[in-house]
């Protein structure tokens, strides 16, 4: 029993621990952090702090950078900015109430002073000094940069994924920018930098890991904007290409060794990178061409037997994939290369992230009738919503699933092709083409059509498991994606 | 060993046993309570009010189904519902039709014998939000072309019968699913399709068109 005894005063000490660091915890500061602010003519990186979780900002050095005369009164603990007889702003310390010419004004946290230090809250910018000095403050809450006067900053939105063995940074920006890459290996990192215009990124670090890259993020903390991207050893080679003449560009981190033939990302081989990128329709119609295998993982789709809708498509899209490549010399991707499960979202983000020129998602059909050949082309329903989202073409912000709204007219002419050739290869089988509010394709800003081969439940459909069988399906929709880069070349 | 430690012991002791006594059979129990939340929360089981009063007159409604190796996805069989005073009601009873199937040889059940409707509300603007039980998609045999003659031919039925409801929102499992089986999109309500119909549009949707318009 006297090992409890020993013990209580360790409890004790523990708990009087434990309490100080609840009553203490309120004025414990975060690492301090430099916080630009972006003027006109002039960018200055001041030194923020961090005090009971508002961020503070040094007012002598910002008020040194917009030349304002002051007053730093000890004794009174009083800050006045402007001309001593009639000041535009008077601060108190530990103060919410501060004097903004001549009228009162409420800050949302209290003015402090520590040594010779005065720290204001951010919205002192836009509460006092946008007041007196006419430049205009814009800080969106949670970022770590401001905006003043007329400054319009590039917004940034960036995005990764794996292609295959490569993995794609897919960097966009509202105006034109020059990205230079900056590899400093021994350290496994990448620094992009993006000249001396501001950014306002999306989001500052961007949620994503793989194989080759270990993270992702924004920092322009001293005022000169840059992605910083930590690699693992696994990078050999990081290819910077542009489109969209800047405002779109692809960062690739290849494996060491890794063809450029080889990935899906790259030209094709011929062709250096840089000018295919550049020219999207040299002589070709069509760059890019993503294949949709539906369904996966936990979603096997349609089965019969021991046939499931999710092997068969990513079978024939995988032959379709290779007999694309060879025949028209296109970049194909594939959604899904593996059995795995994805949203609707992410596979026409796919699409949406590469600049696809067509998207193809691959079914295989299932009718409850057994006489039914269940084979069907679908493009998207024309504002199938309904009033609840009518939209009109000059919206600068369309919804989510409205992004197929430019293209559909042309999906609808791919789809008449890819139905006249499958009459000519499968006569006997119906394609009709049906439109429904179908959600891979809702959200595909190219021409997107979704089609089902077969049917799943109909004994007679068996031959679509056979290879040979498959590889007539996939010439056929070859010479229909001929057909349609044949119709984009003499701009049709 | 002191008096005090003693009884201390036999507290802990005691309470420790009535603790274990929680945790026997703790599966069984709540799967047995899940169970009794489960068929109280299926009005269509033991309905707690009826659908429709003795002396309400009966209703002619065309219900859509898909057809068997059909031109059109969907055609319609004439069956009767009787006018009930809540439009609820009527959308409830027309769902039954749908439910239950056709009685023509020429047409196809078009919801998975499982489903269940939960429930189905009606909002000022004319959208009808029909909740079904997960059976509907977990028991969905999949394939566009059924899939979406599974959702329009609650939606079709519901519009083409009931003029007030102008659009239906699909819910599954009382809650919002992007999609049915993989496919069609539920995340905004639809509205009547009869394009993928051989049956004309309905003689008064012109009138109560005008009518909502005034």
């Amino acid at each position: 029993m006297t090992r409890f005894v020993v013990r209580a005063p360790l409890f004790a000490v523990l708990l009087v621990l434990a309490a100080a660091f609840f009553f203490y915890s309120r004025s414990i500061r975060a690492a301090d952090d430099r916080f630009p602010i972006y003027f006109d003519d002039s960018t200055v990186a001041l030194k923020t702090e961090n005090v009971n979780r508002a961020t503070y900002l040094p007012l002598k050095e910002l008020v040194d950078h917009l030349h304002l005369p002051y007053t730093d009164a000890k004794i009174l603990e009083l800050f006045t900015i402007g001309s001593s007889n009639n000041p535009s702003i008077v601060l108190a310390k530990n103060s919410r109430l501060i004097q903004v010419n001549g009228q009162q004004t409420l800050l949302a946290f209290p003015v402090l002073r520590e040594g010779q230090q005065w720290l204001v809250p951010i919205d002192f910018l836009t509460q006092a000094l946008s007041r007196v000095t006419g430049v205009e403050f814009r800080y969106k809450p949670g970022a770590s940069r401001i905006f003043a006067g007329k400054v319009t900053p590039a917004e940034l939105v960036m995005n990764a994924q794996a292609l295959g063995s490569i993995t794609r940074l897919t960097i966009g920006t509202s105006s034109p920018v020059n990205l230079n890459l900056k590899r400093d290996a021994t350290q496994h990192r990448a620094v992009l930098e993006m000249g001396s215009k501001p950014v306002d990124p999306l989001r500052e670090r961007l949620d994503y890991r793989d194989r080759l890259v270990r993270s992702i993020a924004f920092e322009d903390s001293d005022g000169a904007p840059r992605i910083v991207i930590e690699t693992t050893d696994g990078v050999g080679d990081i290819r910077v290409s542009k489109a969209e003449e800047g405002r779109v560009h692809f960062v690739d981190f290849l494996k060491p060794g890794a063809s450029p033939e080889a990935e899906p990302a790259t030209a094709p081989p011929g062709l250096p990178s840089a000018v295919t990128k550049l020219d999207p329709l040299a002589n070709k119609g069509i760059r890019v061409v993503v294949i949709d295998p539906g369904h996966g993982g936990m979603d096997a789709g349609a089965t019969s037997g021991g046939v499931t809708e999710k092997d068969l498509a990513l079978a024939i899209s995988r032959t379709l994939r290779t007999a694309l490549r060879d025949r028209l010399g296109v970049t194909v991707l594939l959604t899904r290369d593996s059995d795995v499960a994805l949203t609707n979202e992410a596979r026409s983000a796919v699409a949406n992230n590469n600049q696809a020129d067509l998207f193809l998602s691959l079914h295989i059909g299932y009718s409850p009738d057994k006489r039914d050949s269940g084979s069907s082309i679908y493009v998207i329903k024309e504002d199938f919503a309904g009033q609840t989202s009518a939209v009109s073409s000059d919206r600068l912000f369309l919804p989510w699933y409205m992004g197929y709204h430019a293209n559909r007219n042309v999906s609808g002419g791919f789809a008449s092709t890819l139905q006249e050739e499958f009459h000519k290869t499968l006569p006997d089988w119906k394609f009709p083409i049906r439109s429904g509010p179908i959600a891979v394709l809702a959200s595909t800003t190219m021409p997107a059509v979704a089609f089902e081969i077969g049917n799943l439940n109909s004994a007679a459909n068996s031959q679509i498991v056979d290879g040979g069988f498959q590889g007539r399906i996939v010439s056929t929709i070859v010479a229909a994606v001929e057909r349609f880069a044949a119709a984009r070349r003499s701009g049709a | 060993m002191p008096r005090h430690i003693k009884i201390g012991i036999i507290v802990l002791a005691v309470g420790f046993a009535i603790t274990l006594g929680f945790f026997v059979d703790i599966v069984g129990r709540i799967r047995s309570v899940a169970n009794s939340a489960e068929t109280e929360a299926n009005p269509f089981k033991q309905p707690p009010a009826p659908l429709y009063a003795p002396t309400d007159p009966p209703m002619p409604v065309k219900i859509f189904f898909p057809t068997a190796a059909g031109e059109s996805l969907l055609s319609a069989e004439q069956k009767t519902i009787f006018k009930s005073a809540e439009l609820t009601n009527r959308a409830k009873q027309i769902l039954q039709k749908v439910l239950e199937g056709p009685s023509n040889n020429g047409l196809l059940p078009s919801i998975p014998m499982e489903a269940k409707v939960q429930e189905v509300f009606l909002s000022a603007d004319g959208t009808a939000f029909v909740d079904f039980s997960n059976a509907i998609s977990t028991n969905h045999p999949g394939g566009i072309q059924n899939e979406q003659a599974t959702i329009y031919s609650i939606v079709d039925s519901l519009t083409y019968n009931l003029p007030e409801i102008h659009q239906v929102k699909i819910l599954i499992g009382g809650t919002e699913k992007e999609t049915l089986a993989g496919h069609c999109l539920l995340l905004v309500p639809l509205e009547m399709d009869l394009s993928i119909t051989n049956v004309p549009p309905p003689p008064e949707t012109k009138d109560s068109q005008a009518a909502h318009a005034n």
